[in-house]
């Protein structure tokens, strides 16, 4: 599998609409949940609800102690859109130009393959992290900078948690991205369908469903978009645009949404590699 | 000196990569079929064999199956019923695919990469050198071009390096689908000398064509297939019934009794003229001697030949190709 793997680096390192998308998804992270929210914070519209006490947990929420939190709400939410995009561009582009053909005809084997686009996928969702939390740290050194605060890091062990648990809910998402658009052969309907469920589907669905018993919350834990948000609670709620609105700690412990976002990243990718190895090439 | 591609089987166990023999079966069938979801019968029942070193041409008209024969050779597709051993395995198998090159309809490459990079990226999953890509850019003539993103290339260009992807494992079996749609004349003439150097070697090319004039200059032995059928199979001379002699004598009451004498009225029937004789070829000069010692004037004697595209069109009725 490892010449599998060593040729889908090369493949996806010199693919210049990766790192576009990447660099885009690190641009608008920061933008938004740094410097918008530091000018809302700043500069609070006239009439604005938020006043006071609040505003001002805004503004430290931006300072590098909170790193890992803003962090792990982008990863939920902004980023993680972007890294689906990007599973689904892995795969869909390879149906779009009839390369899997191209690639199948060659020497590895289908499962192998597979396997290869996965473990570079997990590359690629590793440097989608570490640039969101780079990018994320020197954005609250600068608002620190500014604000005349110290910069009060969080401890070496928390931050590798914290990119632990990003890295997590990225790969899973890029894998579903890439799993949709294995099993509709492009990408258009993998975004689109992608798209509803992250943001959309699981959480309507659930959002009407819980209020008919508590059976239906404890099947909800069981849901991948979920357990994103579960493991980014475990680490605190971030203050900020995207940060959700929900009171309360979260249901499960950080354990549980890991063990439930692995497991279905390996359904999903077991799925994929199926299809996969067990359809034709027309 | 090439890099022997590495393969692994199934269970993980590595295998040796032997090249088949000369004249050695290398494609075998039997029976093989596909039928696609909603009915259609692509492939029915086709049994080949094709021996190492041949340069096999697969003809037949537009949708007769020969595509979908290949992608099954390959392992693109799985057949729906029957068997096939290529190169010693399975389609698709890794056992099987050290052994063979394909270019299936049109050749798909990365457009972001160049030429020379698509290549190297194929060589990584084979885990061949890179120096083996300089040698099939050189062998396609595509060296000059190969730094280009093949998002840029002409149809001719693509195909020449679909071919140089091929050639990448030194493959001891070529498939060739199609190999010059979309060519100009000119192209055409370029790609068929290219596909003429390929197969003078130990190598065994399977071209598959609707072009009859194609296959004739390329393929020392050709299939035709008809709606997923093979209905024959032999070499050029075979299919173009080389089995029969023209004569012409004079005066034929006398030379036609000598003829059916000699090799039996049912050898024997007379078209435009001439006598037409079912004998084998080496006959020739056997006929013409006793036809003089009988004081018979031989004014012609050659074999008949039909054109291909006369066989072609009597094989596949009206669905001829072009």
């Amino acid at each position: 599998m490892l010449a599998a793997v060593r040729a889908e680096w090369f493949k996806l390192v010199r693919r210049r609409a990766l790192w576009v998308t990447i660099g885009l998804m690190v641009a608008l992270a920061v933008g938004i949940e740094y410097f918008l929210v530091y000018i809302v914070a700043t500069h609070p519209p006239a009439g604005a609800a938020r006043a006071g006490a609040q505003l001002s947990a805004l503004r430290t929420g931006l300072y590098p102690d909170s790193v890992i939190k803003k962090s792990l709400a982008n990863a939920s939410g902004l980023v993680g859109i972007f890294a689906l995009i990007v599973g689904v561009l892995a795969q869909g582009s390879e149906y779009s130009w009839a390369t899997v053909k191209t690639t199948l005809v060659q020497l590895p084997g289908r499962i192998s393959i597979v396997g290869g686009q996965l473990a570079s996928l997990a590359a690629l969702a590793l440097i989608m992290t570490l640039s969101l939390f780079i990018a994320d740290a020197m954005a609250s050194y600068v608002i620190a900078t500014i604000d005349g605060n110290s910069a009060a890091w969080p401890s070496v062990i928390d931050l590798l948690k914290g990119i632990g648990a990003a890295w997590l809910i990225l790969y899973f998402l890029t894998v579903l991205g890439f799993g949709l658009a294995t099993a509709f052969r492009q990408s258009a309907m993998a975004i689109g369908l992608g798209l509803a469920y992250v943001l959309v589907i699981e959480n309507l669905v659930f959002g009407l469903l819980v209020n008919l018993g508590d059976t239906f919350k404890q099947i909800q834990e069981w849901f991948p978009i979920a357990n994103a948000g579960y493991l980014q609670d475990s680490f605190g709620r971030a203050s900020g645009a995207v940060a959700a609105a929900v009171a309360g700690p979260p249901p499960v412990d950080a354990a549980h949404a890991v063990i439930v976002l692995a497991l279905w990243l390996v359904g999903v990718a077991a799925v994929s590699a199926t299809l996969v190895r067990t359809r034709d090439v027309t | 000196m090439i890099a022997t591609p590495e393969t692994t089987d199934l269970d993980g166990s590595h295998t040796v990569v032997s090249v088949p023999a000369r004249g050695a079966t290398l494609v075998e069938t039997h029976e093989l079929s596909k039928q696609y979801s909603g009915g259609v019968l692509a492939v029915a029942g086709l049994s080949l064999t094709i021996r190492a070193g041949e340069v096999f041409g697969l003809l037949g008209p537009n949708g007769a199956g020969k595509t979908t024969f290949l992608r099954m050779l390959t392992g693109l597709i799985k057949p729906t019923s029957g068997t096939a051993t290529v190169a010693g395995g399975s389609p698709g198998s890794p056992h099987s695919l050290a052994h063979v090159g394909a270019m299936i309809e049109a050749p798909a490459f990365w457009p972001y990469l160049s030429g020379r990079d698509n290549l190297r990226l194929l060589a990584r999953y084979c885990r061949l050198p890179d120096t083996r890509v300089a040698a099939v850019l050189a062998e396609v003539a595509m060296t000059e071009h190969a730094h280009r993103p093949t998002g840029t290339y002409s149809t001719g260009m693509k195909q020449r390096l679909g071919v140089a992807a091929a050639l990448l494992k030194d493959p001891a079996l070529l498939i060739l689908d199609e190999p010059t749609n979309g060519l100009d004349p000119q192209g055409m003439v370029e790609f068929r000398n290219l596909i003429k150097n390929l197969g003078t070697g130990d190598r065994t090319v399977l071209l598959s064509s609707h072009l009859l004039n194609e296959v004739e200059q390329i393929c020392t032995r050709i299939g035709v297939i008809r709606r997923g059928k093979l209905v024959t199979e032999g070499t050029i001379d075979e299919i173009r019934g080389g089995t029969e002699l023209i004569v012409r004598a004079q005066p034929a009451d006398q030379a036609r009794l000598v003829l059916e004498k000699t090799y039996g009225a049912d050898h024997v029937s007379v078209r435009d003229g001439a006598f037409s004789l079912r004998v084998d070829m080496s006959q020739t000069a056997t006929i013409a001697k006793s036809l003089v010692m009988s004081g018979i004037d031989v004014t012609e004697l050659r074999p008949a030949e039909r054109s291909l595209e006369d066989v072609f069109i009597e094989l596949t009725g009206t669905e001829g190709g072009s």
